[in-house]
């Protein structure tokens, strides 16, 4: 079998990621090297109080941690496609709306697989339920727990959840209405 | 059972694609019958064509794929999901399709190995690739996440409480409405939402206008609206920035008022 040299998609896109991922970090230590020079007391108070809220990150972040490795080991992103719900009753809802929780990494990667599924038969709504459940992320529970509490949590999960799906179909609806 | 040949032809007396995702279509055949049918392939020469090219083999149906080359990256994603890949396959679509039917082909299944884009080895998931995996996302979150954190410190010093709290005028709709405007024009993982949120909260700013950010932090993107209108739709993407944006208002008001009736 021959194999055919092609450029790497994660190599093509590196110089962006890199660009958004080292920018916003610089900018911050720019903005504490200037401070520091005008304002030395009070922005070491800012560095011990940054400190201090990271110690209070640590312990969630190791849960996080902890569920990543689970996720990664059970969920293939393949199994997602197939997950994906294609028609707007409660079959096809309920996956897409898993599908969406149980997804990961960057909007960015997903729009040409849903603008696919779309394609392949997948309707509005259960894309718009895929995406708002985005905001579902059962492996930065622990973070989300930690500042607000099981109750707020459990509370926003579940009008989170309800309201993808009334916004699904509403989605759907208008974009009828204006064919 | 039905396979899938990449083919350079919609017929049996078509070639056999070299590659998976860029051949022109892919001829669906059922084993026991032989009835088949040709499919375009979606992405022929396009970016992604690969992915698209698995989406629409799994959307067919079929437990197995034929082509000259599949790339590591597709052939990953269609073991994962229990179909079989056979490469090197050449000749005519009918010829492949009479070799497959007598088990000629040497398959090659999720368990062997095969090279990837960079010549490492593409292997099923273990506990060590997950950790690795697991790794690779924590330290990609990182760098973004510590620059919150140390933003977070410059606010809690340099900007008090009391300006912070003169921002927002008390009123539940406009303090979620403020929360809602700020979530939108931001993105980025929602980490990095809960932790200004939290700290934002223990600055006496209202739950309400956090619920409204943690909200629209990931499912309002005005950053990323060029990149969802090319791919699913102007309409689609503004309509449902429009109505994500709109119901984060009653999303915070109902949260927040029922998780008061819990909390008591």
């Amino acid at each position: 079998m021959s194999h055919v040299t092609r450029r790497s998609p994660q190599k093509a896109t590196r110089p962006t990621l890199l660009r958004g991922t080292v920018l916003f970090p610089v900018s911050v230590l720019l903005i504490y090297g200037i401070l520091f020079t005008v304002l030395p007391d009070k922005t070491w108070l800012a560095l011990k109080g940054s400190v201090a809220v990271f110690w209070r990150l640590l312990l969630p972040l190791g849960l996080v941690f902890v569920v990543m490795v689970a996720f990664n080991l059970f969920v293939k992103p393949g199994q997602i496609v197939r997950f994906f719900g294609k028609d707007a009753g409660v079959k096809g809802i309920t996956l897409s709306l898993v599908a969406g929780i149980i997804s990961t990494g960057p909007i960015y990667a997903w729009y040409p697989l849903l603008a696919e599924v779309r394609e392949r038969g997948g309707g509005n709504v259960p894309i718009a339920v895929f995406l708002y459940n985005r905001a579902v992320k059962p492996f930065l529970l622990p973070v989300m727990i930690a500042y607000f509490g099981w109750a707020y949590v459990g509370t926003l999960t579940f009008f989170t959840m309800l309201a993808s799906i009334g916004i699904g179909y509403l989605l759907s609806f208008l974009i009828k209405g204006n064919r | 059972m039905r396979i899938a040949i990449a083919a350079e032809g919609s017929d049996f007396g078509a070639s056999v694609a070299h590659r998976f995702g860029m051949s022109p279509y892919l001829v669906i055949v059922d084993l026991h019958t032989g009835d088949f049918e040709a499919v375009t392939s979606p992405g022929a020469g396009k970016r992604g064509a690969g992915m698209q090219a698995v989406v629409l083999a799994l959307s067919k149906g079929v437990e197995a794929v034929l082509a000259g080359y599949c790339s590591p990256v597709a052939r990953r994603h269609l073991s994962a999901n229990g179909i079989e890949v056979v490469s090197g396959v050449t000749g005519t679509v009918g010829e492949a399709f009479e070799k497959y039917k007598r088990g000629d082909f040497q398959r090659s299944l999720e368990s062997e190995s095969h090279p990837t884009w960079d010549g490492t080895e593409a292997k099923p998931v273990t506990f060590t690739r997950a950790l690795r995996n697991s790794l690779r996302q924590f330290t990609a979150l990182f760098p973004v996440m510590i620059s919150v954190v140390l933003l977070v410190g410059l606010l809690n010093t340099f900007v008090s409480k009391s300006i912070l709290v003169s921002i927002l005028s008390g009123n539940a709709v406009l303090d979620a409405l403020w929360g809602a405007c700020f979530g939108s024009v931001f993105a980025g993982n929602p980490i990095n939402s809960y932790i200004i949120g939290g700290q934002l909260l223990a600055n006496g700013i209202s739950l309400f206008a956090v619920t409204a950010l943690i909200v629209t932090w990931v499912t309002v993107g005005v950053v990323q609206l060029p990149a969802e209108m090319a791919a699913l739709g102007k309409r689609f993407a503004l309509l449902r920035n429009a109505i994500c944006f709109v119901a984060a208002l009653p999303i915070s008001l109902l949260t927040v008022a029922v998780f008061n009736l819990i909390a008591g």
